[in-house]
């Protein structure tokens, strides 16, 4: 008898979240299959890749990643070199410097900052806080209101500064990120505690933690897992917000991808080192259930991109 | 498996205000328990137009379009004995939020509903019994079969035929209760979906007891393998009961605010 296959669908979908506005909107989820599961059905929109920079710029940054931004002698042209990576679908913009333990930048440089970016690029933003939870409650405000229109992503609202976030978002009519720590009751109890403040579904993505490959990853496999078919098999709307994970932020703080060559010459070149983690954590969180990775280097950036356009 | 699906009982002609508006066409009160229910978490809403002989063709269709686009095209249980105006219901039912379900078919008289789910695409209740109350569930299984053997031979899909094991009043037939629970449990092997009247069990009691009493019967149900009951959306406690009944199955994710959702 010949073989016969069954697609695997669903009769729930993951939600779609458009980041951006006009041209340069991408649009993330929509798809009713398991993640990659393009052979059983379209996936709708392909998951996406993100550039992460720094507002502390080139800081600590490997020689090919240099090489890649040469020239770029402030924030902004760093952007815009980053929206011209090859396979880049979004910026990322990582309001480092605004941690008060650290440079403590003002909100009202960051947000001067954040409009020249988003102004001086062809896609659409993201904007990470500082990961100071007072800070940013006052920060994502201000950032908010001044890109409104943008229609940018708020990375992220937590447990600890949801209220303050979500609000912003729902305010200014930006969309809002759900960060949790490969918590899945805690993920889903943020969407309910921001549906209930008034922010949409639609306008609710999903930060679900990540770690870099070795370094845990097989809870957030199964953190991802175990969404992904809540939303898709038990219809549960308030887990079906597409998934944005910021590997980069992960793969470039283990020892893997910092410790020099000279120290572990058996290990060689640290930033190929690097270039594997970051590659090789994001494509597990493709393959787990994101819709969306932020990664940060060019060869990453289009490998994964790549990849994703030869299995889709 | 999914969530457990609560089918809201309180839009029936037998409550004077509900009959009235019926009679009348008056939207206000049908719309009210209906907002009531959903706001409670009902998943489908029950409408019973009672036997409604000459005008239930007409009365039918007219409750179908006031609560679907009322409330977002909410899934309906078509509940009455007149075969006809189930169809008229279903004519101008949208199918968006779920498949209407004809309220019911037996193995008795009313066999040939399931005739008409199976040839209008919807589910429908299937009470495993005859004339009256079955003596014991070899007589409840045989017409679990009967009734599945027939919607299979006009192509329904085994999980649209939602069993009712016929829920009996614990006042009168306490010994019969095991036997409920058992034939669901029958059910829920077989793979078979299961429903039923579920608030018949605390009949005739005092009126703080029966949620208390519907409640338990409930969770021993869904431990069994009920996969949805007629109930009262509107009594807290079952509502609460059923919901954390769903966590426990992994029906659904944990979150604190489980009770909200």
């Amino acid at each position: 008898m010949p073989f016969k296959g069954k697609a695997e669908t669903f009769n729930a979908s993951i939600a779609t979240l458009d980041i951006g506005t006009g041209e340069k909107t991408i649009r993330l989820g929509g798809q009713n299959v398991l993640p990659l599961y393009a052979f059983d059905a379209s996936m709708e929109n392909p998951p996406r890749v993100g550039v992460e920079i720094s507002d502390e710029g080139l800081e600590g940054y490997t020689p090919k990643l240099l090489e890649y931004y040469a020239g770029a002698s402030d924030v902004v042209s760093i952007a815009k070199k980053a929206a011209a990576m090859e396979g880049a679908d979004f910026v990322c913009l990582r309001l480092d410097s605004a941690d008060p333990n650290g440079k403590n930048t003002s909100i009202e440089d960051c947000v001067k900052l954040a409009k020249e970016v988003c102004a001086a690029i062809d896609k659409p933003l993201t904007i990470m806080g500082s990961r100071n939870v007072e800070k940013d409650g006052a920060l994502f405000e201000k950032l908010a209101e001044a890109l409104q229109g943008e229609n940018v992503l708020l990375l992220s609202a937590r447990e600890e500064d949801y209220k303050k976030v979500g609000a912003s978002g729902l305010a200014y009519n930006q969309k809002v990120g759900a960060e949790s720590a490969v918590d899945i009751n805690l993920a889903k109890q943020l969407n309910v505690l921001l549906t209930q403040l008034g922010v949409a579904p639609k306008n609710i993505g999903m930060n679900l933690g990540s770690a870099a490959a070795g370094y845990g990853f097989e809870y957030v496999a199964s953190t991802m897992e175990r969404v992904k078919s809540a939303a898709l098999s038990q219809n549960d709307t308030m887990l079906q917000m597409p998934v944005i994970t910021p590997v980069a932020l992960e793969t470039w703080a283990v020892k893997e991808s910092i410790v020099s060559e000279s120290e572990v010459p058996e290990w060689g070149d640290m930033e190929e080192r690097a270039i594997h983690m970051e590659t090789v954590t994001a494509m597990a969180c493709l393959a787990s259930g994101s819709d969306a990775v932020i990664l940060r280097h060019p060869v990453s950036v289009s490998k994964i991109s790549a990849l994703i356009g030869a299995l889709l | 498996m999914g969530k457990f699906i609560t089918i809201g009982e309180r839009i029936h002609c037998i409550s004077p205000s509900i009959r009235e508006a019926m009679n009348n066409r008056n939207p206000e009160p049908i719309l009210k328990r209906a907002k009531a229910q959903l706001d409670a978490g009902a998943d489908y809403l029950d409408v019973n137009i009672g036997p409604a002989e000459s005008t239930g063709e007409e009365l039918m269709k007219w409750a179908v379009k006031l609560l679907q686009s009322n409330f977002d095209n909410v899934p309906l249980c078509l509940d009455t004995a007149n075969r006809k105006a189930i169809e008229a219901g279903i004519s101008v039912y949208n199918r968006s939020k779920g498949k209407p379900i004809v309220n019911s078919a037996d193995a008795g008289d009313r066999i040939e509903n399931i005739d008409l789910a199976a040839a209008n695409d919807a589910i429908c209740i299937a009470l495993c019994s005859k004339s009256g109350v079955p003596a014991d569930n070899d007589e409840r299984m045989a017409y679990c079969q009967e009734l599945l053997e027939r919607g299979m031979s006009l192509g329904m899909e085994e999980t649209d035929l939602w069993f009712d094991p016929l829920f009996l009043v614990i006042k009168g037939m306490q010994d019969k209760q095991k036997d409920v629970l058992e034939a669901i449990k029958m059910f829920s092997d077989m793979g078979l979906n299961s429903t039923g009247g579920l608030s018949n069990v605390s009949n005739g009691m005092p009126k703080e007891i029966r949620p208390i009493m519907d409640s338990a019967m409930v969770a021993m149900a869904m431990q069994n393998g009920l996969t949805s009951a007629i109930v009262n959306p509107c009594d807290r406690r079952l509502m609460e009961t059923i919901k954390s009944c769903d966590i426990i199955k992994d029906n659904c994710l944990y979150a604190d605010s489980y009770l909200e959702i």
